[in-house]
């Protein structure tokens, strides 16, 4: 029977577009489906960091191992996405000596470069860090941006000519008897880029191949067709920072707890974390005191984040799995390595693997590891490029750094622009049309805003993920208004609307979690230019009522007016 | 700092007996990011941006300030060099309803600028360095005082200037006086009144001493009439102009002789009094944000305006009461400089001056007369100045008086040159009130 497709990979996560591009770089017909916008399940919920496999050096070698091999990997392919900051794992005065040798001897163990800073050598590479700090061990920890990287995968993906399908949620696996041969989605706004305002759609898509990609929705996902898939979602809490406190990663060197890391993040610095079963990953509680902890616990390293200001908190569900029997009660123990699940084996379904647990650091390699299984299962004889072919936009990156063109914009608009772009950077922001600052806080310019619209269509929350913009400080408040406008004329006035509504509800969302000192002061000027000044509160326009115009009266005769007849001024 | 200078330390080591000597970070390598916290971006400081109001290229002190410092990471140089149009009116600091510290972010930026991305050899740099050490060059302007006025004002040397330097030459230098201030304190052998009880340290400045000695004087009469010891420290520039051209090297220089001579008044029981509103901002604020001397908070706490000084410390209203100036002074239009309005000084000449008979300040508004120090004096800021000087113009035009007064040296530069005014310092209304004038004061010391 003919199929749409030869894969169809579910998840649009670092592991489902990292498969997608795989197969497609292979030469397969490949589909993936994602219920939201790329990024929007753990993916867009991580705290940035690009492992040098030293968290991993005592407790968990083998990972350390695959983690420095991967993040060398990610340096070359994805130079665009990755900030080399390094990284310090930093040890306080009641932390553990005998932990501290341990650390130093399993990073070398695992081949990964570790050097020993004394406190005071520590504090030159990081002002902020505690006074009292003992020493810290430098390791080659890095920031990535999870947004850009698996974007640039999926967009790797469609020109190798896979379908990648947003918006898209399965509601059904198509089964028949033993073998599942595909799934029923719903389109938000029917097929292709998503339309806000546009009546939704079911399709139906069949494979000869289904990767369930989902994470730490794959139980949901197996539920559907009677399989059991014992995932066992943990939730984790983090906190970004208005500003860069530090510039390296900083972890604090103690076996694995709570609350003991710190990563740049682009302008901001995301405070992280805590780990926690949940049972629905899509509904647990957030609460406040997770957050305070968590500073509390983190100002010990770095004492001026008591004082700083945090613009938005997140939680994030890792797709934590352990085999059937294991039994570990604490999530904290539970491996972060991976599974491949291949239902054949293990239920006797043919047509589908699942694949959970693993982590971030090490996507293209679980990628390149399915993409094997996939291709064995198809018959398929082709071999994986992924460690060696750049990511659009890694492509000659250290040509772009040299060159000294700034696009007519202001150095530090163009120093950030250029680094999100990368080698699309020419393409992007050389342009004849006026090209004015959108987003301040970020400094994103309409050109890039407009790229980002020309790839994902009203949806602004993808062109978020894209530019950056409104993730800064006002947090969108200054210009989720402004990037709506960029999607008119294309779309109407309704779509505008309420592209920017979803927009700025899912700021809002992250910023309930901030809602104090000068965060509360900036919430407080977003509501009032949202509400009063664009009148968004009580918009007749939004009550989806037409205005009697009729029902106004001509305003009072010119010479009663108290302010004198127009123009007397 | 590269690896290659990072002391290698290949064995784990538990004690720390490498500790190397902590010396504060330099000016331009301060992270400032942890500032813009503060800015919730409603913009209120780009609405009173005096710059930003007449020129369009300018981004205003939002951008310059709290967002530039946001978007830089650690190992970023590059500094936007629209930073160099900022004219440090720090007006923008006082807008601020949420204490961001823009006027420290500008200046170490611009220290930051100048000191990685100008070159060193541009005629940019070369004439900012001229401009902002102003005071290394007076001394031999004035000891030679008639013919540097005399080449200064040729019309040949302007044009050279302009052509050379990119000094404007629409505007005229300012004269060197004949004698210096200090000169003349020497000579008449210092402080007139001794009491330890109060005792005050006077920062005259470079203008007050080469160019208007006739207001420090002013100063010294007011002082020595209410009962004070005046102490004339050693002191160099205060550093006002050496920030605002980003020099900050030349402006720690300075400061540390400044902060070393007023922290030793201190010890001696004096206050320390400036008669330049720039010259107590730059005591007052930016030493205590730029720098980090033994004393500097202690100077800065204990710096006042020389106005303000009496008005808190005598009753000067009483004093005033009753007093008259007669003919040497017509009425004032009065404008307050942005730095004495900065620090809250800006309604206190009219209320110093309102009891005196025969004299009235009439207020000119809360513009910006534009020059902010040497910044109108570059030929290419000269149009943006005047544009910003314009409302004060008009507004001293139409105010019912004929001479201007303030309390700021480049202030009265430009008021005179958009009016053609004469310009006096509050001090020398003072000074009239309750000593005499300046030139019967002299008749009758020579009398004696």
């Amino acid at each position: 029977m003919a199929r749409d497709t030869a894969v169809l990979v579910l998840g649009g996560g670092s592991t489902g577009c990292g498969i997608a591009r795989d197969l497609a770089m292979r030469g397969l017909d490949v589909t993936l489906v994602e219920r939201g916008n790329l990024t929007d399940g753990t993916t867009g919920r991580m705290h940035g960091l690009l492992h040098s496999g030293g968290r991993y050096a005592v407790s968990d070698q083998a990972s350390a191992t695959e983690c420095i091999e991967e993040n060398e990997i990610l340096r070359e392919i994805a130079g665009h996405c990755v900030e080399e900051t390094g990284g310090l794992f930093v040890q306080r005065p009641e932390d553990s000596d005998d932990y501290f040798r341990e650390k130093l001897e399993g990073c070398r163990e695992c081949g990964i470069p570790a050097r020993v800073l004394s406190g005071s050598e520590a504090r030159e590479v990081e002002p902020y860090l505690a006074d009292d700090v003992k020493r810290a061990i430098e390791v080659p920890d890095g920031a990535v941006d999870p947004f850009r990287l698996c974007v640039a995968n999926a967009i790797d993906a469609e020109t190798h000519g896979a379908r990648v399908e947003t918006h898209a949620e399965v509601i059904d696996l198509l089964r028949d008897g033993d073998d599942i041969y595909g799934v029923e989605v719903r389109h938000d706004s029917g097929p292709g880029k998503r339309t806000h305002a546009t009546p939704g759609t079911t399709e139906e898509i069949t494979a000869d191949y289904v990767v369930n990609a989902t994470g730490a929705w794959a139980g949901q996902i197996g539920a559907m067709a009677d399989l059991e898939i014992e995932v066992r979602p943990s939730k984790g809490v983090m906190t970004i920072m208005n500003v860069r406190q530090v510039d390296t990663v900083i972890n604090r060197c103690r076996p694995k707890g709570d609350a003991d890391i710190v990563v740049p993040h682009e302008t901001t610095a995301i405070l992280g974390t805590t780990d926690e079963e949940v049972s629905d990953p899509d509904d647990y509680p957030e609460a406040g005191w997770e957050v305070d902890q968590m500073i509390d616990t983190l100002s010990e390293l770095v004492p001026i984040l008591s004082e700083a200001r945090t613009i938005r908190s997140f939680w994030g569900v890792r797709p934590l799995y352990e085999p059937p029997g294991t039994g570990t009660q604490d999530p904290t123990d539970i491996t972060r390595d991976f599974f491949l699940l291949d239902h054949a084996d293990r239920d006797g379904v043919s047509g589908m693997s699942s694949i959970v647990g693993g982590k971030f650091t090490t996507y293209r390699a679980m990628a390149e590891e399915i993409s094997d299984h996939v291709c064995e299962q198809l018959g398929v004889n082709a071999s994986c490029a992924t460690a060696e072919e750049p990511l659009p936009g890694s492509e000659n990156i250290e040509r772009l750094e040299a060159g000294m063109d700034d696009f007519g914009l202001r150095s530090p608009v163009a120093r950030r622009s250029k680094q999100r772009l990368g080698s699309r950077a020419c393409d992007v922001l050389e342009t004849d049309e006026p090209n004015p600052v959108i987003c301040q806080c970020e400094g994103v310019t309409r050109a890039e805003i407009q790229d980002a619209v020309s790839q994902s269509g009203s949806d602004l929350n993808a062109v978020r993920i894209r530019t950056r913009a409104s993730m800064g400080n006002c947090q969108g408040g200054f210009c989720c208004g402004n990037m709506a406008s960029e999607l008119h004329p294309t779309h109407d006035e309704e779509t505008v609307r309420e592209a920017l509504d979803e927009l700025f509800q899912e700021r809002w969302k992250g910023e309930r979690h901030a809602l104090w000192g000068e965060q509360l002061s900036q919430a407080m000027l977003n509501y009032a230019l949202h509400a009063a000044t664009m009148n968004r509160d009580r918009d007749p326009a939004s009550a989806g009522e037409d205005v009697d115009f009729a029902a106004f009266d001509g305003g009072r005769p010119e010479g009663d007016r108290v302010d004198g007849p127009r123009g007397a001024r | 700092m590269s690896d290659a200078e990072r002391p290698t330390d290949g064995g784990v080591s538990g004690d720390d007996d490498f500790e190397p000597i902590q010396v504060f970070p330099e000016a331009e390598e301060m992270d400032l990011r942890p500032g813009a916290d503060d800015c919730y971006k409603c913009s209120t400081c780009d609405t009173n941006c005096p710059v930003a109001e007449v020129d369009d290229e300018f981004p205003g002190p939002k951008f310059q300030g709290p967002e530039q410092w946001r978007l830089k990471r650690q190992e970023d140089q590059d500094v936007d060099d629209s930073v160099m149009k900022c004219s440090n009116c720090m007006r923008c600091d006082s807008a601020c309803p949420s204490d961001v510290p823009l006027s420290q972010m500008h200046n170490t930026a611009r220290g930051e600028y100048v000191e990685e991305q100008m070159d060193k050899f541009s005629r940019e740099y070369v004439r900012n360095r001229i401009l902002a050490n102003y005071r290394r060059l007076a001394p031999l302007g004035s000891m030679f005082p008639r013919t540097t006025n005399f080449v200064m004002g040729l019309s040949a040397t302007q044009w050279l200037g302009e052509k050379v330097l990119g000094i404007t030459s629409e505007r005229e230098l300012p004269e060197f006086a004949t004698e210096t201030f200090r000169e003349w304190w020497t000579k008449r052998g210092g402080a007139q009144v001794t009491n330890p009880d109060k005792r005050i340290a006077y920062f005259h400045g470079c203008y007050a001493n080469y160019n208007t000695p006739e207001v420090a004087k002013a100063l010294v009469r007011v002082y020595e009439h209410l009962g004070y010891e005046i102490m004339v420290p050693d002191q160099h520039c205060s550093g006002t102009p050496m920030f605002a051209n980003g020099m900050l090297e030349d402006a720690r220089r300075s400061a540390e002789t400044n902060v070393r001579e007023l922290a030793a008044a201190l010890e001696d029981g004096a206050d320390i009094v400036a008669s330049c509103s720039s010259c107590s901002m730059s005591l007052r604020q930016e030493y205590p944000e730029l720098f980090d001397f033994d004393g500097t908070d202690d100077v800065a706490e204990n710096t006042w305006d020389a106005v303000e000084y009496l008005r808190v410390h005598e009753d000067l209203e009483a004093e005033l009461e009753g007093t008259s100036v007669g003919d040497e002074f017509d009425d004032f239009a009065y404008h307050a400089p942005c730095h004495a309005r900065n620090q809250g000084l800006d309604g206190q000449t009219l209320e110093v001056l309102a009891p005196i008979d025969g004299v009235e300040a009439h207020d000119v508004g809360d513009s910006c007369s534009g020059i902010s120090g040497t910044y109108g004096w570059k030929a290419e800021n000269y149009e943006t100045s005047m544009k910003i000087g314009e409302e004060m113009v008009d507004h001293m035009e139409d105010a019912d008086a004929e001479t201007g007064l303030t309390e700021c040296p480049t202030c009265s530069m430009q008021m005179e040159h958009g009016t053609g005014y004469e310009i006096t310092h509050t001090l020398e209304v003072l000074e009239a009130a309750l000593v005499g004038t300046a030139e019967s004061t002299a008749t009758g010391a020579n009398a004696q």
